[in-house]
């Protein structure tokens, strides 16, 4: 065996003894990434702790990150010995308690909170056997939720740097034929082969490289390469060594957005564990190679994500991008070969120098093999972290991995891509997802932000509100992304105001071409999609508010009114009225209530607060005109 | 912007501290900024111009950079800060009315901070929470699944005193001076 | 966002941009709307074309630039073999360059660019000092464009004009952001009185912490005026 292999084995040895020796007493998993913590996560961590020591039960609470099923959080797990571990959502601190005095203390495993075991048991069914289980194909997220990210030995447990200590034995030139072979593309957004990318960089020739990971994760709506980073930093970090030693560089950079703290936080911890393994730094393992990783922390700018706008920010400049060729691989950072890869596309290579290109090819399509993680969110029931196998379609996605649209409301299209990408109709459902398939369908996979819209969105107020994010966040240096953008912008708010013109479509669509093809950089190229893609699909929502200046699903504040339908509203109730921060709510001489409209800030409070049970605000478009003589409304 | 009395030496020496901490290279210019406005809360003039100094780059070039991203702010935050999130699935489910409320109730706008610096808002691109929308950080802290009728709640919990029901619009303006020994002169407003 | 689109020209080539110092010596062959011409081997496309009379739009061009800036995206043309139309300012030549400047694709992307940044001029000819010597004029006189606004909204910049300097002044809303006056101050005078900052729609010409250039460590040198394409910096008469 090699030094390496002796080195690694010892690590592995205490590893594996210590997760051995978890299996031996209970313990309590809490997810505690951000998702988890917005859902209150740190106080159920809290409660765990007093319960536990309450209890005098000899139980080991653990924090691990995201299991992906954000619309259960807080999520945990708990183990017992002679159980199955179980997982619990929605878990409040009542549950908590009685998770510890009932199922710990006692021998009650609390069934009618649990989610799904972890194993299969006698007792109780797995995830696998939900439909989301059975179509999800878990690789990079395999063991998010399930290690503590700030303990290197649970990685280390699961054959964790075994690829790298694989990789250190080969050729750096293998190890890019072997990427090549696998037909790994970027996860960042267009699908360009990494294999390619890392063959030019290791084909040029220079004194000093470097490999930078961007985890400037800027879309809106796209939260998985944080999952990653704080479930799992050291698959990220293995996969970061391996990209180095096989381009040939000594130096990398993880440039982490500011706002991702706890992330970079996780990532700090793991770096310095992983330097003290001997994983990280001056001769990794006793291989004669040396790499060490710094963290950059962005300071946001979306168009950071762009790899020229990412160089320029570390060398401490304005995030502007500039003009390509030359190519990062060729020419990057100070002027050096670099090798940018996105979060994902690196978190897949251990898994592909352990188990082999043939094994990743076996997973998805042809042409975009392995799998695809989507953030799911907006209308779906599932909302959270999936990853299934390139090639699964769009309505298995929704309707079976996210368990179909919220309160029974009707399907209209799926977003996604986030400002890079655009709006399919139900028509799309059955395409089948991969980097191609959703291109070619005026979509784009981007950063992998999948947003399920229902009737109740207006398709040209999500192109605008996509636009002016793009907008916001061009640097402004080409004439067509800060003008063109603008002009787009004026043109879609015009529309949602009402006062679009007819002509104003063609000039969105010719706009959106030169944009496309005259923009210097990725942001600018990609910001027209959302607008053509709802242009091409749903062009009638354009000319409904166009000529008719109404808004049919009743979003564009400029274009509804609210109302109370007497008929509906009760004499007993003014929930409404307490709810109104403009006193626009009043009570009738008849004990009804009524909206002075000329006061009404549309604000949604009454709406809101309305019981269910009369239902009787709505929101009516074409805007009711005000009336001349007073408060009341007329139609 | 004007400086308090004894602001500009504070500013001096904070500056200096994370100076010290630094090589005086342009390639930490981020950090060097990022360190300074950890300390201050926001890029003060006078900062920027000690910044240039020590990494021997023209002023305006410190400028550019403080003005390019997000996160710096060139005049001092408030004391209660509110970042309402507009990615996707918030602004989808109301973000942008959580915001006007969020407005109408300081009495300022996006990017602002009220005049008694006990409040700023600003948006925030997506803090990851999607499945929680709408989100706002409150101090760091993320509030999930806020609806209109919150934004009073999590104002009261800060400590702010709403207009009484029966307060007509006009006498609005003078509720929120909560009264501290800071001076209440303008904060210019980020960008 | 995509960030690994790898080649966006369509062109398989990913050399290093040519820079034009050093360009001397070899001369290759290239071919600009049907006429033949030998230019120095390296030199970028936009530099070639204008040297034989050629003339391409440009605004933010700098010759002596290494990087060039490619912001204003008007020097388009046409190579064959490229699946793209391509900014000239960019552009190393190479040995049998067929090039043309003017196609259906070219023209409308450049009538739209040049609307564009129109639509964000303070549009004042009578009255601009650069009447008669404004590089928008030269584009609108060469490529038969219309000095006006006519399809787009106009998106008029409010700032007052910098009058501060001695001799010379500074109209904000006549900036086309070419940069062209930040690259002289910084690598001619040497000063490093004004640059580009904030971002996006906000992105402007200005010194530390926007203050007048009289406030500023300005020199008045009066070399930004001189690189100045359009009216925006211009001597008091």
């Amino acid at each position: 065996m090699t030094v390496m292999g002796t080195n690694y084995q010892e690590m592995k040895n205490r590893a594996s003894e210590k997760a051995g020796m978890l299996q031996e007493k209970p313990y309590v998993m809490v997810g505690t990434a951000t998702c988890g913590r917005a859902a209150g996560a740190l106080k159920i961590l809290d409660t765990f702790k007093e319960q536990v020591q309450k209890h005098q039960v000899e139980t080991e609470v653990i924090e691990v990150g995201c299991l992906g099923h954000c619309y259960a959080e807080p999520m945990v797990i708990v183990y017992k010995p002679g159980f199955p571990a179980l997982c619990y959502g929605n878990v409040d601190e009542g549950i908590a308690s009685r998770l510890v005095s009932d199922f710990l203390v006692g021998d009650d495993p609390c069934f009618e909170f649990a989610m799904a075991a972890l194993e299969p048991n006698d007792f109780f069914p797995t995830f696998a056997d939900y439909p989301r289980g059975v179509y999800e194909q878990k690789i990079v997220l395999e063991a998010c939720g399930l290690i503590d990210p700030e303990e290197i030995d649970h990685y280390i447990a699961r054959e964790g740097y075994s690829a790298l200590v694989k990789t250190l034995a080969t050729e750096p030139g293998v190890v890019v034929d072997e990427i090549r072979n696998s037909k790994l593309r970027g996860r960042g957004g267009a699908g360009f082969p990494t294999g390619r990318k890392w063959g030019i960089c290791h084909d040029a020739k220079a004194d000093v490289k470097y490999v930078i990971c961007n985890a400037d994760e800027g879309d809106p709506g796209a939260f998985m390469d944080r999952a990653l980073l704080e479930s799992n930093p050291h698959q990220l970090i293995e996969g970061l060594i391996i990209a180095g030693y096989a381009v040939g560089a000594s130096q990398g950079y993880i440039y982490v957005r500011a706002e991702y703290p706890l992330a970079i936080e996780r990532l700090r911890t793991a770096l310095q564990q992983a330097r003290d393994n001997g994983l990280l730094g001056d001769d990794i393992l006793g291989s004669g190679f040396s790499f060490d990783i710094r963290i950059f922390k962005g300071s946001g700018a979306f168009v950071c994500g762009e790899e020229t706008a990412l160089i320029a920010s570390i060398e401490g400049k304005p995030g502007i991008p500039s003009h390509r060729p030359p190519f990062p691989a060729v020419s990057g950072l100070r002027g050096k070969p670099t090798l940018i890869d996105n979060v994902k596309t690196l978190s897949y290579v251990p898994h592909i120098m352990r188990n082999g290109a043939d094994w990743f090819k076996g997973i998805g399509t042809p042409e975009s093999p392995g799998t695809a993680v989507f953030a799911l969110a907006g209308k779906v029931v599932g909302t959270g972290l999936v990853e299934v196998p390139m090639g699964t379609s769009l309505r298995t996605l929704i309707y079976d991995v996210g368990n179909g649209i919220k309160d029974d409301k009707g399907f209209k299209a799926v977003q996604i891509g986030g400002p890079s990408g655009g709006c399919l109709p139900e028509s799309a459902l059955d395409l089948t997802i991969d980097f191609d398939s959703l291109q070619h369908a005026g979509a784009m996979m981007g950063s992998g932000g999948l947003v399920v819209l229902d009737e109740d969105d207006c398709m040209v107020e999500i192109a605008r509100f996509f636009l002016e994010f793009t907008q916001n966040e061009s640097c402004g240096k080409c004439t067509f992304c800060r003008l063109g953008t603008k002009q787009m912008l004026e043109i879609l708010t015009d529309i949602t105001k009402g006062q679009g013109k007819p002509e104003d479509l063609d000039l969105l669509w010719e706009l959106a071409e030169d944009i496309k093809a005259g923009s210097l950089c990725g942001l600018g190229k990609t910001a027209p999609n959302p607008v053509l893609s709802t242009l091409r699909f749903f062009r009638d929502e354009y000319e409904v508010h166009i000529h008719e200046g109404r808004c049919p699903a009743r979003k564009c504040k400029d274009l509804i009114t609210y109302r109370i339908v007497a008929q509906k509203c009760s004499k007993l109730c003014d929930a409404c009225i307490a709810s109104c921060p403009v006193e626009a709510v009043f009570t009738r001489p008849d004990m009804l209530k009524e909206i002075d409209l000329e006061k009404c800030v549309k604000c949604d409070n009454c709406l809101v607060t309305c019981l269910p049970l009369y239902d009787a605000v709505e929101k009516v478009s074409p805007p009711v005109t005000v009336a001349v003589e007073g408060g009341s409304a007329s139609e | 912007m004007e400086l308090m009395e004894g602001e500009l030496e504070q500013i001096q020496s904070a500056v200096g501290e994370v100076l010290e901490k630094f090589d005086a290279d342009r390639e930490q210019l981020l950090p060097i900024l990022q360190a300074v406005q950890g300390r201050l809360g926001y890029l003060p003039r006078e900062a920027m111009k000690m910044v240039a100094a020590a990494v021997e780059i023209p002023e305006v070039d410190v400028y550019s950079v403080g003005t390019f991203y997000n996160q710096f702010r060139l005049s001092p935050p408030g004391k209660n800060q509110i970042k309402v999130c507009m990615g996707t699935a918030c602004h989808m489910t109301g973000g942008n009315i959580i915001m006007d409320s969020f407005e109408r109730r300081l009495e300022i706008e996006e990017g602002e901070t009220t005049k008694d610096r006990e409040f700023s808002l600003e948006r925030v691109a997506c803090v990851g929470c999607c499945a929680l929308a709408p989100v706002v950080l409150v101090n760091e802290e993320v509030e999930a699944k806020v609806r209109p009728t919150r934004v009073d709640g999590i104002l009261l919990g800060l400590g702010k005193e709403l207009p009484k029901k029966e307060a007509r619009p006009e006498d609005k303006a003078q509720d929120s001076a909560v009264p501290r020994d800071v001076s209440t002169q303008e904060a210019g407003d980020a960008r | 966002m995509s960030n690994n689109n790898g080649n966006n020209n369509g062109n398989k080539d990913s050399n290093n941009t040519g820079s034009n110092i050093g360009g001397k010596g070899k001369m290759v062959t290239i071919t600009i709307d049907d006429k033949k011409y030998e230019v120095p081997e390296g030199t970028r496309l936009l530099w070639a074309a204008l040297e034989n009379g050629v003339y391409i739009p440009h605004l933010c061009g700098i010759e002596e630039e290494e990087k060039p800036s490619a912001g204003c995206r008007l020097c388009f043309v046409e190579i064959e073999g490229f699946l793209n139309p391509t900014t000239s300012c960019t552009q190393p030549v190479k040995e049998g360059m067929i090039v043309r400047t003017r196609s259906k694709r070219i023209d409308r992307m450049v009538k739209n660019a040049f609307e564009l940044l129109l639509s964000n001029h303070r549009l004042n000819c009578g009255k601009c000092a650069a009447n008669g010597s404004c590089e928008l004029q030269k584009i609108a006189k060469e490529r038969g464009l219309k000095l006006r606004v006519s399809r787009m909204r106009k998106l008029d910049i409010e700032a007052p004009v910098d009058d501060s300097p001695e001799n010379f002044s500074y109209d904000p809303a006549k900036c086309v952001l070419c940069g062209r006056c930040v690259w002289v101050d910084h690598n001619v005078a040497k000063v490093g009185a004004i640059g580009l900052v904030r971002r996006g729609m906000g992105r402007k010409v200005a010194a530390f912490g926007e203050t007048t250039l009289a406030e500023s460590n300005c020199t008045q040198c009066g070399e930004c005026v001189q690189a100045c394409p359009v009216g925006a910096l211009a001597m008091k008469k």
